[in-house]
Parts: structure tokens; sequence; C-alpha cells
């Protein structure tokens, strides 16, 4: 836990530095610095840097435009989310029912938490140009040559080159991953459901209700306290199950493969790389079909007599058998399947790191007389595991959210006979995740749904810190260059 | 002679192995030429073989079944993405990788905690935005959303990365490259396998996910859909009978491209970098 401690203290050092910077600027800035407080071109036009001073103008005009103009309709509204409610009005000019100015409390709560955003990205660029221009001003009285507008452009390609490379990959992350994951955030802290559906009426913040109705047990109507423990479980013991099965497998196999004894290595890959160039929704599908009551594979275990025996031996009561509609052979049969479906992925991300083992190091060892065996231990297996490592706690997490595999193979084909969890619409197969999205799905039920979201994040965020660290060390990162 | 045993005995190993992992497969194409429609629950292989589910597939389009229709949405959606995904992460794993700057940490932790919420969850308010943008329910909305997010997945790629020798992009340094021709002409020409990996992942991104498309692609006109969803449909419990063998021939029609290109590049896979630089 003592990274997690260093690391909280350079991200609170990191804004405390960033926040005594912006003050020392203002504070000992010169006049034209002072001005860029109001106007942000202002520090820049001072030092002749006349593109970027025109540039920084036009964002704090259109930043400005923006939030008077359009923002304020909304955010001014984030404290209620809307008061009026929609009516329809009948209006005589027209003869037609008309909508009254309603409030869409969805709406509002998407504007208010895009202005946010984009306010909070400003602030940031605002109080780094603040800085800017104070550096501006030292480096022009100590005499230093200040850059034009090409060759600032021209750091880009050097110094700077990861703000080009990471800028767009991290716009698209922020719109179509942090701002929806915000939104969703803040609907777990309102009663946005069924009964509460924008635009024909409001919904509103019901503070901590919904994690209360979560974690409460007893009744026969409120049953997500219940549901949430059994679907809780089953996703962390699948998760485990999947992640370790396909991890090693795939090791396994492309070690098999890959082996010197092996004949024609490049057609048995290519010939488990043809299961997952079928899509999922294909495979998966048909495997269900395989596996259905009535299906092929039933046929013929009835016919070689496993039908027939297991019932015998009490196993069974049911004249097939239910591979993907009883619990427990459910449950068996879908981390079955998953290996079938994920370890020639896994293989063939151990081909391409097998395939990039620093051979000046097995050489070595070869000539320092170590056994194949020992070559294996020592270097194989730790350049693998360090290579591929980060990705195995990333596929744990990965497996929780697993939604293909367990939507595919249940969906219309398990029923629950469990009332208590039927009530809360989830079932034994159900990952957090396919449970999830029924809810939002079949039954608008958005509030339970955020707060399973954010109880899915908790449990990720454990696992990830508990092990997370131990491989992203400073100091592993340079192991093998 | 013992040696001789054993490699027969590991060969023999191989092909069980993939014996297994092939019967589904081999009855999903067996079934594609099947002439009756629906789902034969008695035998493996079809009682009678007849093209029709391919030609009725390609030539005779219904309400139901677009196919080429949806293979060519689902195979510009495809490159589209690819290129913007790949991109993406390769760009990402480079920059925290090879390049050390203020906040570089924060930002992979950050990455991190992202990571850590379930993307069904944030999909309900994607589809909200992507509304206000005038973006459901067409093609460009699907790659945005398939290739937005994609530098999140940078971590596998920057593993990578991180076993490339410092040396070899010091020498770059010294020669007077700057931080972009390193990236383009030492690093990118060395990492083939990993840009095999990122390129087939994410072309394979389109054609694997129904969730997003049937959220995106909700207006029930059939011929924009992609494969994903038009495929997904006929297995529903009203057309399965008549669909059935129609949606293996489908499934067969569409692991073809993903296979060929599939096989192209695992040359370049096995291949590995083992030419030319200093590693190896």
């Amino acid at each position: 836990m003592s990274t997690v401690k260093e690391g909280l203290k350079t991200f609170f050092g990191a804004i405390g530095s960033f926040f005594r910077e912006f003050g020392e600027a203002v504070a000992k800035g010169d006049l034209f610095v002072k001005l860029s407080l109001i106007w942000m071109g202002a520090g820049y036009i001072r030092r002749k840097q006349f593109i970027k001073g025109i540039l920084m103008t036009l964002l704090e005009v259109a930043v400005i435009l923006y939030s008077v103009g359009f923002a304020m309709d909304y955010v001014t509204k984030f404290g209620t989310l809307g008061t009026v409610q929609q009516e329809a009005i009948f209006n005589l000019a027209t003869m037609q029912n008309e909508f009254n100015d309603y409030d869409h409390s969805f709406m509002i709560l998407l504007f208010s938490v895009i202005t946010f955003v984009i306010w909070a990205t400003f602030l940031f660029i605002y109080m780094r140009s603040i800085v800017n221009c104070y550096k501006l001003q030292k480096k022009a009285e100590a005499g230093e040559h200040i850059n034009t507008f090409a060759e600032d452009l021209v750091e880009y390609k050097n110094q700077k080159f990861y703000i080009t490379l990471l800028s767009l990959p991290v716009l698209g992350v922020v719109l179509f991953t942090i701002v929806p994951l915000i939104i969703l955030i803040f609907v777990a802290f309102t009663n946005y459901d069924q009964q509460h559906m924008p635009p024909s009426s409001l919904f509103t913040w019901v503070g901590f209700d919904n994690f209360k109705s979560l974690f409460a047990s007893g009744g026969l109507t409120i049953t997500f306290g219940y549901a949430f423990r059994r679907v809780l479980v089953w996703t962390l013991v699948w998760a485990f199950f999947a992640t370790i099965t396909t991890y090693f497998g795939g090791i396994l196999l492309s070690l098999l493969i890959n082996n010197k004894k092996t004949k024609f290595p490049k057609m048995w890959r290519t010939l488990f790389v043809i299961t997952i160039a079928v899509p999922q929704f294909v495979s998966l599908l048909l495997v269900r079909n395989f596996f259905a009551n009535n299906g092929i594979f039933n046929t013929f275990c009835a016919s070689i007599g496993l039908t027939d025996w297991l019932r015998d031996i009490g196993m069974i009561s049911t004249s097939y058998i239910p591979f993907l509609s009883a619990p427990g052979w459910a449950h068996v049969m879908i981390i079955l399947i998953n290996i079938w479906i994920g370890v020639p992925y896994q293989m063939l991300i151990a081909t391409g790191v097998l395939m990039n083992i620093p051979t000046d190091q097995l050489e070595s060892a070869r000539i320092d007389g170590a056994t194949p065996r020992q070559v294996f231990v020592h270097i194989t297996m730790p350049y693998v595991l360090f290579i591929t490592g980060p990705a195995l706690i990333t596929d744990f997490v990965k497996n929780i959210n697993n939604f293909n595999v367990i939507f595919l193979l249940s969906e219309n084909v398990y029923t629950t006979t469990d009332q208590l969890m039927a009530n809360s619409q989830a079932s034994e197969v159900d990952l957090l995740v396919t449970w999830l999205y029924r809810l939002t799905q079949n039954y608008y039920n958005y509030k339970m749904a955020s707060v399973i979201g954010i109880m899915v994040f908790i449990i990720c965020a454990v696992f990830t810190l508990v092990t997370f660290t131990k491989f992203t060390k400073g100091d592993r990162e340079e192991a093998f260059r | 002679m013992k040696k001789l045993m054993k490699t027969i005995w590991h060969n023999v190993l191989l092909a069980i192995l993939a014996f297994i992992w092939l019967v589904p497969i081999v009855w999903l194409v067996v079934t594609s030429f099947s002439a009756y429609t629906g789902i034969n629950t008695s035998t493996f292989f079809p009682e009678e073989w007849s093209l029709n589910n391919y030609k009725n597939l390609l030539f005779a389009a219904d309400t139901v079944a677009q196919f080429p229709n949806w293979f060519k949405n689902t195979f510009i959606i495809a490159i589209f993405s690819c290129i913007i995904s790949a991109s993406f992460v390769l760009m990402v794993a480079y920059a925290t990788s090879c390049m050390r700057f203020k906040g570089r940490k924060a930002l992979m932790n950050l990455a991190v905690i992202v990571n850590l919420f379930p993307g069904v969850l944030s999909m309900i308010a994607v589809y909200f935005i992507l509304k206000m943008l005038n973006l459901t329910n067409s093609h460009v909305g699907l790659i945005i959303v398939y290739s937005a997010g994609a530098g999140l997945g940078y971590l596998i790629a920057k593993g990578f990365f991180d076993t490339i020798p410092n040396s070899l992009r010091e020498a770059a340094y010294l020669d007077g490259a700057s931080e972009a021709t390193i990236f383009f002409k030492v690093v990118i020409p060395m990492s083939r396998p990993i840009i095999v990996y990122t390129v087939i992942s994410s072309f394979l991104a389109p054609w694997m996910d129904f969730v997003m498309a049937k959220l995106m692609l909700n207006s029930g006109i059939s011929s924009e859909w992609t494969v994903a969803i038009g495929l997904f449909n006929m297995l529903d419990k009203s057309l399965i009978n008549t669909y059935f063998t129609q949606f293996c021939a489908g499934g067969v029609l569409v692991s073809i491209p993903i296979s060929v290109l599939f096989i192209i590049m695992q040359k370049f896979y096995v291949e590995g970098i083992t030419g030319g630089a200093v590693k190896g």
C-alpha cells in the first residue's frame, strides 16, 4: 500500500506546485501578465507571440459565449434537475396540442456535465497560459531567445511529441468514456427509472437511497440485496476461473506448438486461430444450439447412454442433459466454453512474446551449461510473465465485465426458477454487467443499473489496487532494456 | 526410438486438441450446406446437401436477410475504426513507454481507473451524446463508438515497447533524429508483431460486437445493419427454423475475410522482429 500512498503524495504534490507556480506568476508578473488574467492573449502579444495571443483570445471568447449563451440554461437547474413537468396545452391559435416549455432532466444532467468538463479544461489552460506568460517575461528580462510560432510547432515533433501523440486519444476517451461515466455515476444518486422517464416526467436527486436498497435484505418485493450477493459471488468465481484457465491454457498451448518436436507448427496455429476467426456471436450462438436441451449433443449423449446413466445416478431428473439451462451445469459449461473461445487468443499473445525473447540471453545461458528446463524456468517463464503479467490483471477485470460470453450463452436459454432472483430481474448465471444491461434495456431501471455499475467499479478497483502496483513499479519497466 | 515416440505423442496430443477445438466449426460449415432450413438435431452431418443457403443469402436478399449490405456496412466500419483505433493504441503506447514527461504516471493511473468501469454502463450515456450530435443510426456514429476509447487498450503494446532497448533510440538521437522520426522510422518498423496484434484486434471489434451496434442502429431498417445484428436477428425464436442454416452460411462467409487477413498477417507475426536491430 506504500506505493498507493506515494502515488497520492506525488499527485497532490503536483497539484500543489501547479497552484504555487500560478500564484507566483500572478504575484511577480508584470502588467501584461496581470492583464492576461482578464484578456488571455495579452502576455503573449507583449512578447510578440501574436498567433498564440490571437488563438488564446479566440478560445476565451468562445468559452464565454458558450457559457452565457447556452450552458447557463442547463447548469442553473443542475441542483433540482428541472422543476417544470411536461404538459400538453391546447393552443387555440393553432388548434393543436402543444407542449409547455418543460424541463428535460436527462438533458440538464448531460449538458451540465459537459459544461463542467469544458470549464475544468478551460481553467487548466487559463492557469497554464498565465504561468507561460510569466516564463516568457523572465526569458525576455534575461535577454534569452523567445520562440517564434514556427519554432513552437517544431517542439511538438520533439520534446513535446507526447502531446501530439496523446491529444486525440485522450480527447476521445474524455468525450466518449469519461463524460458518460460521470453522467451515469450521477444517475446512481437520482430516481431515474421507469416511473421517472424524461421527457414525460422528471427525475431528481435522492441521495444514497439506491445504495441502501442494494444492501437491504429481507422482504419479498425488494430483493436486490439477495440477488446482488448471489450474482456477485458467481461473477467473482467466473472471473477467476475464466482468467486462470485461458491464461495458462494459452501459454501451454503456445509452448506446445512452438516446441521443436512439433511438425508443421504454422498449420496447428492456423487451425486454432480459425476458432477465433469466427466472430463470437456466431460461434457462441452456434455452440448454444449445439448444447441445447433438444440439441445435437444431447442426441449424441442419449445414444451412447450417458443421459440414462446420469439419470440413474441422480445427476439429472429430466429426459435431457440441461447443459445450459440448469444451475450448476450451466456454470460449468460456460467456463468450459470460455476455454474454447479464450485459449487461442492467449496462445497468440504468448506466441508473440515467445518469439521476442532476447536470444542473447538464451544463448549465454546455454553456453553457461543451463539445461533446457533451467532455461525455461529462469528465463522463458519470467520473461513471458513480465510481458503478459499486466494483461493478467486486465484480463481478470475484463472477465468481470465479460458481457459477450454470458449474454450470448444464456439470453433466452436460461430462465431462473428462484422467485427472489426473478423479482430483481436477475438469474443465477448473470454477471453483474449482464444484469445491469437487462435492467436498463428491458426494465429502464437506470438508477439501480448505475449503482451496480459503481459496485463493479469498486470491486475491480480493489483487485487492481492490490495487484497492479506490483507490476508497474518504475524499475520493472526498464528491466529488459 | 524413444525420441520418435515422444515426437509422435506430442503431435497426437496437438491433433486431439485441434479436433476438439474444430468440432463446432466443422458443424457450422456442414450445416451451412444443409438443405433443411432449421436446426438439425439428429445427425451431425446434414442428410441432404445443398447450396441454397449461400444462393439465398448472396443473391436473394429478403426483408430479413440482407447479407451483402450488412457485409459492406461492417467492412467500411471495421476499416475506419481499425485505422483509428490501431493508431490511437500505438500512439499512446509509444508516448507512455518511450517518453518521459510530467503527469505520465498520473495519466496511466487514470487509464487504469477508467478501465475498471464496465463498458456497458457508459453505453446508455454514449447513446444520448451521439443522439445529441445526430449520429445515432449512422455508421459514422458506430465508428466513433468503436474507436474513440481505443487509447485505453494500450497496455499490451506498451509492454512490447518496454522491451525495445533504449540504446537504439539513443543512437538515433545522436544522429540528430527527432522524436517523431524515431517513432516512425525506428520503433514502428521493428514492432511488427505488436502492430499486427493491434490491427487484428481492432479490426475484429466491429465484426464481433453486436450490443453497441444493436443499441446504435435501432431504426429497424435491415439494410443499414451490420453483419452481427443481422445474423443475431435470424436466430429470433420466430425466425430460427427458417433461417438457421442461412445463419450458418453467413457465419462462414463472415469468417472467410477475417481468416484470410489473419493468415496473411500471421506471417509477419511469426517472423517476429529478429532481423537487423540490436535486439536478438
